[in-house]
């Protein structure tokens, strides 16, 4: 290498040029929302430019104030932190089993909860609605917390069972040798081990759970009481109502949408890795 | 049951008897139990009643539709088994009593369940101390009870293991125990959530059930899919101006003749009308026609939003994936920019993208599109029905083009380095080392990725909904339109079953063509 430094920088000029391109792709809609949700309503109407030239707060204010927009803020963090917890449980003690015991039936198990993932939700939507109506919990959380184990348990048994069997052998072997049970095997020394993977697969089935719509909209479409933020911000219609409050809006789903940005770029490579497990080995 | 087979005293003790006697009562209690339910079912007892004559409706309908196949089912075994363990545990054999003993802990814990549940339902939390007796005297009291029960025989069990002076089992067998006992929660959730709504869906998808009405459903058989189903092939001659040639209408396109006055009393409406150079002549089309053409219109959509999204964002993904694996300063940054179109929720980047492509003044793409000089006058990408599924398309590939990327770039991660090394030795030149190298060996991931996004893209619902509302569907879409503003439970839950089998079938050709489980 006996190029200077600035002729290797000039080099690598156009491949950063395609970085820098991909990375405005995929945050430039991003960007514009939350300059958007700063603008003020004179501005809105006017030449669009991406940097609010008077930015005001205002309507974050009058989102946050808003008692519809807080509860269903609300309904969500119970709806998916509970769907978190219910999919962890279960789905660990399976993970377990499926990645760590021996017994018959266990490939069949495997297969049967990787099928699960991929179920698709709006083919049971109709059987689902139906049992939601028998037990008379349609319309309120208890609904989709009935409803969103389809989907985050699979998910987090399949995830949790390639870590579990990531783990080395030897570990219970030694346990079993100090004459552990299966059931000290478990919470004394394999927990502990998973605990970065039980905050991943946790986070990753909140952040499907507080995204999720079509559930949310159909258990809840009568009852504005137990919306979640997905139906709150499609069915937005503003605090004051004149024209459509683009300006609210987009306040409103930058509420929702922050928290999720932050947890997901402090927790990327986790999340990466947990969603490669997810899918990639298979 | 592995066991080991050193003659031992097989006589019974009193505990031993009277755990198996009571392993045996639930046993019998659950079969009777279940068998009263059943006959005192409303619907059944409408469907078992002489006196209603031609009116009865027919009791095997009203049974799939109070109880459906698995619940029966799973009570059935539940109660024979609950029989066997207790004669095996009057046998004083060890598995069974240690069986014996999860189940009943499984059970108490059920109750407890239960019984909270129902008290939880009835009254809010804070409800004062009276309100949840109340709850609890009503309803909540008789699985309370019966975890009671379950928990004291549990005990008894757990004790009878112990102190048995029989030979212990084999470590395999009480290491299958304890899976299934681990899988026990997950298993029952997902028959709950799973088995029951989809058992459910098949059975609804049969019958005329409407949500509004108490009445038992009639049977229809197949009728639902015979409407979702029939499309008919005509040939349509174009309507004529003064001048004879063929009339236009305001925005260009050719008029078409309505179908045949029989065919419309048939129930036919017209779904697309092609005029196509060798299929139909110069003034004619083929007019495709069907008993429900919103229905085919929305399979065609959905199929066309697939297609393309899916191939856009593997070529995009890729594209971004190969960028961001060699090596430069950053790189951890982009992956976690990468990950943000992913972690917005669908709702908000619809409702995003639809004030950006708005055709007023605030409509940023419109805007730039126009600055430079690709368009002359704004477009109303979400309301011209010719720009809704590209739009749609758009959307779709700006969220999830990033998370293929991730998904490949962890595939490219695998590939070992030396065999660019290698390569390059040789002179290989980049696109051949592509071609070669990197593509086949990417190929498992490229599957994998290819079949979650295709089942995700076939199912779209959020986008859509937002977005267009009832002005165009996806078969998600108009499953839920069906369903819910409709009501019509029967129709909806053959969409649904079709939704299932075209999604299973992508699945199954997937798995044959691009040979996933080689990897």
């Amino acid at each position: 290498m006996t190029q200077p430094t600035w002729a290797r920088a000039l080099r690598r000029l156009p491949f950063y040029l395609v970085v820098v391109l991909i990375a405005a792709y995929a945050l430039l809609p991003f960007v514009w929302a939350i300059s958007t949700s700063l603008k003020s309503e004179s501005e809105l109407f006017g030449p669009a430019t991406l940097i609010p030239r008077d930015p005001t707060f205002r309507h974050y204010v009058n989102v946050l104030g808003s008692a519809t927009f807080m509860r269903s803020l609300s309904n969500s963090v119970i709806v998916a932190g509970g769907s978190a917890i219910i999919a962890l449980a279960a789905g660990s003690f399976a993970a377990y089993a499926l990645g760590r015991l021996r017994f018959r039936g266990k490939v069949a198990m495997l297969y049967a909860v990787l099928a699960m993932t991929m179920f698709p939700q709006i083919s049971v939507l109709s059987g689902l609605y139906t049992n939601v109506r028998e037990l008379g919990i349609f319309g309120t959380q208890a609904a989709l917390l009935y409803a969103y184990p389809l989907f985050t348990l699979p998910f987090a048994a399949w995830v949790l069972t390639s870590f579990f069997r990531g783990l080395p052998r030897e570990i219970e072997e030694a346990a079993v040798v100090d004459g552990a049970t299966t059931g000290q095997i478990f919470v004394r020394i394999l927990l502990p081990l998973t605990v970065p993977a039980l905050v991943t697969t946790g986070l990753l089935t909140f952040i499907v759970s507080w995204n999720e719509y079509l559930f949310a909209l159909s258990f809840t479409i009568t009852s504005p009481r137990a919306q979640t933020v997905p139906v709150a911000i499609a069915q937005f219609a503003g605090v004051v109502e004149q024209q459509e409050p683009i300006a609210e809006i987009m306040a409103a789903a930058m509420v929702v949408t922050l928290p999720l940005v932050v947890l997901v770029l402090v927790f990327q490579q986790r999340i990466a890795a947990g969603l490669t497990a997810g899918s990639v080995k298979g | 049951m592995v066991e080991a087979t050193t003659p031992t005293r097989r006589t019974a003790t009193p505990l031993s008897l009277t755990l198996a006697v009571a392993l045996a009562c639930i046993g019998i209690a659950t079969l009777v139990g279940f068998g009263l339910q059943v006959v005192n079912d409303a619907g059944m007892r409408d469907a078992l009643d002489p006196s209603l004559g031609a009116a009865r409706p027919s009791p095997v309908i009203a049974f799939l539709d109070a109880f459906g196949i698995v619940l029966p089912l799973a009570m059935l075994v539940f109660g024979a088994l609950a029989i066997v363990l207790g004669l095996r545990v009057a046998r004083r054999r060890v598995a069974a009593m240690r069986t014996g003993r999860d189940a009943l802990s499984w059970l108490a814990i059920l109750g407890a369940v239960v019984s909270i549940a129902r008290i939880v339902q009835g009254t809010p939390l804070l409800a004062p101390a009276d309100a949840h007796l109340a709850a609890l005297a009503g309803g909540a009291l008789g699985p309370a009870l019966a975890a009671g029960v379950a928990l004291a025989l549990r005990w008894g069990m757990a004790r009878l293991a112990r102190q048995t002076d029989l030979p212990d089992e084999s470590l395999v067998n009480r290491e299958a125990r304890a899976a299934w006992n681990l899988l026990v929660p997950a298993l029952l959730i997902l028959v709950v959530v799973a088995a029951r709504p989809l058992e459910a869906t098949i059975i609804t998808s049969l019958t005329d059930k409407r949500f509004a009405s108490d009445q038992v459903p009639n049977f229809v058989g197949l009728q639902h899919y015979r409407t979702l189903l029939t499309v008919r092939f005509d040939e349509v001659v174009c309507r004529r101006a003064d001048d004879g040639s063929c009339a236009r209408s305001a925005s260009g396109a050719i008029r078409w003749e309505t179908l045949p006055r029989e065919r419309l009393a048939e129930g036919y409406r017209t779904a697309w009308n092609l005029n196509v150079p060798l299929v139909s002549g110069p003034d004619t089309a083929l007019s495709i026609s069907a008993l429900d053409r919103t229905w085919i219109r929305s399979i065609w959509g959905t199929l066309v939003f697939t297609v393309a999204s899916v191939s856009l964002e593997l070529v995009l993904g890729l594209f971004i994936a190969l960028t961001v694996h060699s090596e430069f300063r950053g790189r951890g940054a982009m992956r976690a920019v990468m990950l943000v179109p992913w972690a917005i929720p669908t709702v908000v980047s619809a409702r995003l993208w639809e004030l950006m492509l708005k055709d007023t003044s605030a409509g940023v793409v419109n805007r730039a599109l126009m600055m430079s000089g690709i368009i002359d006058t704004p477009q109303a990408w979400l309301t011209t029905s010719a720009l809704q599924i590209p739009s749609a398309i758009m959307i779709d590939v700006w969220k999830t083009a990033p998370f293929m990327a991730l998904l490949l770039l962890a595939g490219l991660q695998v590939i070992p380095k030396e065999l660019y090394e290698s390569a390059r030795v040789d002179g290989a030149s980049r696109v051949r080392e592509f071609l070669s190298i990197t593509l086949p060996l990417l190929r498992p991931a490229i599957a994998v990725a290819l079949i979650f996004r295709t089942l995700d893209a076939l199912r779209v619902f959020d986008l859509f909904n937002v977005l267009f509302g009832r002005s165009e569907h996806s078969v998600s879409t108009y499953n839920f339109e069906v369903l819910i503003n409709n009501q019509e439970a029967g129709y909806a839950s053959a969409i649904g079953v079709l939704i299932f089998v075209l999604i299973f079938g992508f699945a199954v050709l997937y798995v044959r063509f691009l040979g996933v489980n080689r990897s």
